[in-house]
């Protein structure tokens, strides 16, 4: 038996999991790259070290985001991977596809490319990977024949993405795919032409629930929420309740707000509307007897994302309530503001929590004309509004102030 | 369709990326003593023109197309 060119990645066959090595090793029968981008592989696992350059030009007419340079720093060894580009295409809001036009895509890329796909990137994009720089404006024109058009990349407007919103989940307060349609189609010179400081990503998600991610991973996060009460179906809890659901401990203990109360004798759930903060956990609990509320809208919230200059952040709310309907204009404009304010004052790859956290939030805000909210809370459970009195604090030898 | 103000400005943009390796969108406003959204727009025009294209290094880059 022949010696093994992969001895570590053959480990990774091994297991009881689907292996992308043994799809690799498929299409590298037909594929050159293919073949060459699993010796690469190998050797980056042996010397542990990558082997790809990153960056570069690459590009299509009119075009500077979509495309990926990688250029191989072993291209002597494996010259089939010596160029091998990344296509970042705009995935449909919510990524459903016919059958057809998954197989129009795959026939385009086994045309122009390795054939290696990746569904989905990160952002969301379908991510076709290798191909050389000659390639890249017939596959670009053949993407445009089938309807699609590239993502961004570099210092641009990422491609905005949504979770599957009212598609496929009954908590979507707002239409995601809706306004994340709008939003691509809207500010497609900001997507594909990159002149900002650095990225910018938007991410929207239904509902507190925050599938999308966005509150960690976005620049800008959307959050659909509701402006009144949670709705209670009495009945509802208490079939929760007889059925075995520790209603008290499991649910009304674990509001975070104390919002909820719950009165065993009768089986029947409390909330005070007021002090509910849209965490999602008792709706998630007993979702048939919980709903939130009709008055649906979106909290609009800035600087996300683990960054350079600085720290990893999580997104502070600038906007506690919008209501979030087509034309979005009032979304929209908002967006400008905060891009050109951002763009004006940044440094080179400096986000905008970055830029928010150098400057203040009071510049910001004053900047693009936003009130200050008390939702404003720069980390949970840290109130910059309220600070205690020495002599009201534990253990300073004065009593607690009920 | 650009005006002749844009055309302009296109042609100043130009003239400064022939000076340099690479500029940002940012610096070239600053050096020209314009208004980053008229630089935006005009670079944004060359490069359908195919006269300009991006280049990253960290973060995104014009320069003449081919230089």
């Amino acid at each position: 038996m022949a010696e093994s060119r992969t001895p570590l990645l053959d480990e990774l066959e091994k297991g009881p999991w689907p292996s992308f090595i043994t799809d690799m090793k498929k299409l590298a029968q037909r594929k050159p790259a293919v073949q060459d981008a699993l010796g690469q592989l190998e050797m980056s696992y042996r010397d542990k070290k990558g082997h790809w350059k990153h960056g570069g030009i690459v590009g299509v007419r009119g075009y500077g985001g979509g495309v990926i340079g990688r250029y191989s720093d072993v291209g002597n060894v494996f010259p089939n991977v010596a160029e091998f580009h990344t296509m970042r295409v705009n995935q449909p809001s919510g990524w459903f596809y016919t059958t057809e036009k998954l197989r129009q895509l795959c026939d385009i890329w086994e045309a122009y490319g390795s054939g290696l796909t990746n569904f989905h990137g990160s952002t969301g994009d379908i991510i076709l990977l290798g191909t050389v720089t000659q390639n890249l404006q017939p596959a670009f024109d053949a993407l445009s024949e089938a309807g699609f058009d590239l993502g961004g990349s570099g210092s641009d407007l990422r491609t905005p993405s949504a979770c599957v919103g009212p598609a496929r989940c009954e908590w979507a307060c707002i239409d995601t795919l809706e306004l994340c349609h709008d939003v691509t189609n809207t500010f497609q010179d900001e997507l594909h032409r990159p002149m900002w400081p650095y990225k910018f990503k938007i991410k929207v998600a239904g509902c507190p629930n925050d599938c999308a991610a966005a509150v960690a991973r976005a620049d800008l996060s959307v959050i659909g929420t509701w402006r009144d009460s949670i709705r209670i179906d009495q009945e509802a809890v208490r079939e929760y309740a007889d059925g075995g659901l520790d209603v008290g401990r499991a649910v009304v203990h674990k509001c975070p707000t104390g919002a909820l109360s719950w009165d065993a004798e009768k089986k029947e759930l409390g909330l005070k509307a007021e002090e509910c903060n849209r965490c999602m956990h008792c709706i998630n609990m007993m979702p048939r007897a919980l709903r939130p509320g009709v008055e649906r809208g979106a909290t609009i919230l800035i600087g996300g994302k683990a960054t350079i200059l600085q720290t990893a952040f999580l997104s502070w709310v600038i906007v506690p309530f919008m209501k979030l309907e087509p034309p979005y204009e009032e979304f929209k404009d908002l967006l400008r503001r905060i891009w050109e304010w951002w763009d004006e004052n940044a440094k080179t790859r400096e986000r905008v929590g970055e830029l928010i956290y150098r400057k203040g939030m009071r510049e910001f805000l004053k900047a693009v004309g936003l009130p200050p909210a008390p939702q404003m809370v720069f980390r949970p459970r840290a109130n910059p509004y309220y600070f205690w009195w020495s002599e009201e604090l534990e253990g300073n030898g004065h009593k607690e102030q009920g | 369709m650009a005006d002749a103000a844009g055309e302009e400005l296109k042609a100043r943009v130009l003239e400064y990326l022939a000076k340099v390796d690479k500029a940002k969108s940012h610096d070239i406003a600053q050096v020209l003593k314009e208004k980053k959204p008229l630089v935006d727009a005009a670079v944004r025009e060359l490069a359908r023109e195919d006269k300009v294209e991006f280049l990253y290094i960290g973060t995104s880059y014009v320069k003449l197309k081919g230089k």
